[in-house]
């Protein structure tokens, strides 16, 4: 099989994010792979056991490729950066453009992707992605078999308060979800060896996209300013001994919050 | 013409969801301002009893009926949306931050060329129809504003509880069938079997209330009291990352960064430290409330009301007061 595998090296949930200005954010320098690109990682790695093929790594971002290093330490064969300046300020929906220009003359089985990026937390490059290439996608899959014979994968599919069993025929883009599985950690040997892995780069230019296509002029939706999540007012802490304490809370709650 | 709001509708078993009459009812809103007229949105098999449900909610209901519409896939709903958007391009299109609305948005937005956000918890518009938005980035640690270019419809889906409901909005809706054309061979994808959860509980994300417990539990046959707890609450019963990891819950109620976020009215934390990744999926709950046994857990810091004390104390003695409250009022 040959899978294409779209990762992103992400803010660690323990970064602090500040608002610098309106516009900018300070994010501390406390990088890891997207948890959700990990998990797509090891189900292509899987899939490669199983079948034999190719596994490739691919970002479009331009300023970091440790996700594709990490992706190489896990056993990935091939490690593609998409890089140029005019990237910066791209949308998810630009991103995908440029992962398609890239992708649409290639032979491929599948594309993986994370559910999300743990930074903007949009779920939109894999799908948009999907709809470039014409491709079916199943979003946020946990469990995915592949029969080869028949070029079709049966996936399951979170949904609220239960999970769909589909059938999607190859090629396809799935992106993948926390309980498909638990991403191997890569030998230290596999680690210092992908720090010397090549990273093949590729601009705008060689994958024909005009700049008007990507970065802030081709933004729909664009944020204006950066706030400050919603202040919450200080805890109301209940001191009272049991049972009191539980009497206390139980009016608070019905005559102050009003909520029950 | 760009002159309505769109609204796509969810529905289970014939019952509209939750998220719609939200959607609705603030669209509603928006049109006190705008002028515009509210149009839901309602895709399906079979679809007489969400159509009754939708009457008083919405101007106008679009009815696509058709039985490939039925369970819901992207190729199918995508299929039939497209060209009605093209052809009426509403001014705004709202959809819940749900498993059907993230997944369908992305595909209409990049194939229409339009503006969309994701996942949204504050909307509003101004006389002229544009939309300004908020949305939580980094798990919550930041929220971004956005507006949207002239492109339409401008796009968004929203978390439940965002909007509240109206039931007296005084419509009675127009009900208009569309006729759809879909193409089998150009369905790819096929839904062969859909499992419910067990239980009556309805998903974390949608609940009104959640109650929740951590490796405080000390247990997967302790959940009992937090269950019984729920009961009392008609409230879904939520966890913490590292009680899924133990194995003892499952995945799909797994509140934080790795699970789902939740912005119920109230959400409950029992045995709860508060580590980062579980908090950052409560921001947008309304009123929290927390009992743990360290009186430093962070936990405190982003509720409303703490106790500090011992759940398997406070959580049975809990359920019994509000029994007697509820009971009380009938």
């Amino acid at each position: 099989m040959e899978i294409f595998v779209l990762v992103k090296q992400v803010p660690d949930p323990e970064a602090t994010v500040k608002i610098k200005t309106d516009t900018e954010l300070e994010i501390e320098n406390k990088y890891f792979t997207n948890f959700f690109d990990e998990i797509a990682i090891e189900a292509a790695l899987r899939l490669k056991e199983k079948f034999g093929g190719k596994v490739t790594v691919l970002t479009a971002d331009p300023k970091r490729v440790d996700a594709l290093r990490r992706g190489i330490s896990m056993g990935a064969d091939e490690a593609i950066q998409i890089s140029d300046p005019a990237l910066e300020g791209s949308d998810p929906f630009a991103i995908a453009r440029v992962l398609a220009a890239y992708l649409k003359d290639r032979s491929f089985d599948l594309i993986l992707a994370g559910r999300q990026a743990m930074d903007d937390d949009s779920g939109i490059v894999g799908i948009a992605l999907a709809e470039a290439l014409n491709l079916p996608h199943v979003h946020s899959i946990i469990g995915l078999e592949v029969d080869i014979s028949r070029k079709e994968a049966k996936v399951i599919r979170e949904v609220e308060n239960g999970k769909e069993h589909l059938t999607c025929p190859l090629p396809a883009l799935f992106t993948c979800q926390k309980g498909l599985n638990t991403p191997r950690i890569p030998l230290v040997m596999n680690v210092m060896k992908a720090m010397k892995a090549q990273i093949k780069k590729l601009d705008l230019v060689s994958l024909g996209i005009e700049p008007s296509k990507v970065g802030s002029p081709s933004i729909q939706a664009k944020v204006i300013r950066y706030l400050s999540p919603p202040k919450r007012p200080p805890v109301k802490m209940i001191k009272e001994e049991f049972p009191d304490n539980v009497r206390t809370l139980v009016r608070l709650l019905r005559e102050d919050a009003k909520v029950i | 013409m760009a002159n309505e709001i769109w609204v796509l509708a969810e529905h289970q078993d014939g019952k509209v969801k939750g998220i719609t009459f939200e959607l609705l009812s603030g669209g509603v809103e928006f049109s006190k301002k705008t002028g515009q007229k509210v149009v839901a949105l309602l895709l399906g098999s079979g679809l007489e009893e969400a159509t009754k449900g939708l009457l008083p909610f919405a101007d106008k209901i679009y009815l696509l009926d058709h039985p490939l519409l039925s369970p819901y896939t992207s190729d199918a709903y995508e299929s039939a949306l497209l060209p009605l958007l093209k052809e009426h391009q509403p001014s705004i299109f709202l959809g819940g931050a749900t498993s059907i609305g993230k997944d369908l948005f992305p595909r209409l937005a990049m194939r229409l060329e339009t503006g969309y956000a994701p996942d949204c918890t504050e909307l509003s518009v101004d006389e002229e129809g544009r939309l300004t938005v908020k949305r939580p980035l980094f798990g919550g640690k930041v929220f971004a504003e956005m507006v949207f270019s002239e492109a339409r419809p401008q796009m968004a889906t929203v978390r439940n509880h965002t909007f509240l409901i109206h039931e007296n909005l005084g419509k009675s809706a127009e009900v208009l069938s569309i006729p759809i054309q879909l193409d089998p061979s150009s369905m790819k994808k096929k839904v062969i079997q859909v499992e419910k959860s067990s239980g009556e509980r309805v998903d974390i994300t949608e609940a009104d209330i959640v109650v929740a417990a951590g490796r405080g539990i000390k247990g997967p046959e302790h959940f009992k009291i937090i269950e019984e707890l729920a009961n009392v609450l008609n409230a879904s019963v939520g966890t913490t990352r590292a009680v899924v990891d133990e194995g003892w819950r499952d995945l799909k109620d797994q509140i934080g960064k790795s699970g789902k976020n939740i912005s119920a009215r109230l959400y409950m934390a029992f045995g709860i430290s508060g580590a980062i990744h579980h908090v950052l999926g409560i921001g947008t709950c309304k009123t929290i409330v927390a009992v743990d046994t360290d009186p430093n857990a962070l936990i405190f810091n982003y509720a409303d009301y703490g106790i500090v004390g011992d759940l398997f104390q406070i959580v049975p003695a809990l359920t019994e007061e509000l029994k007697k409250v509820l009971a009380s009022e009938g």
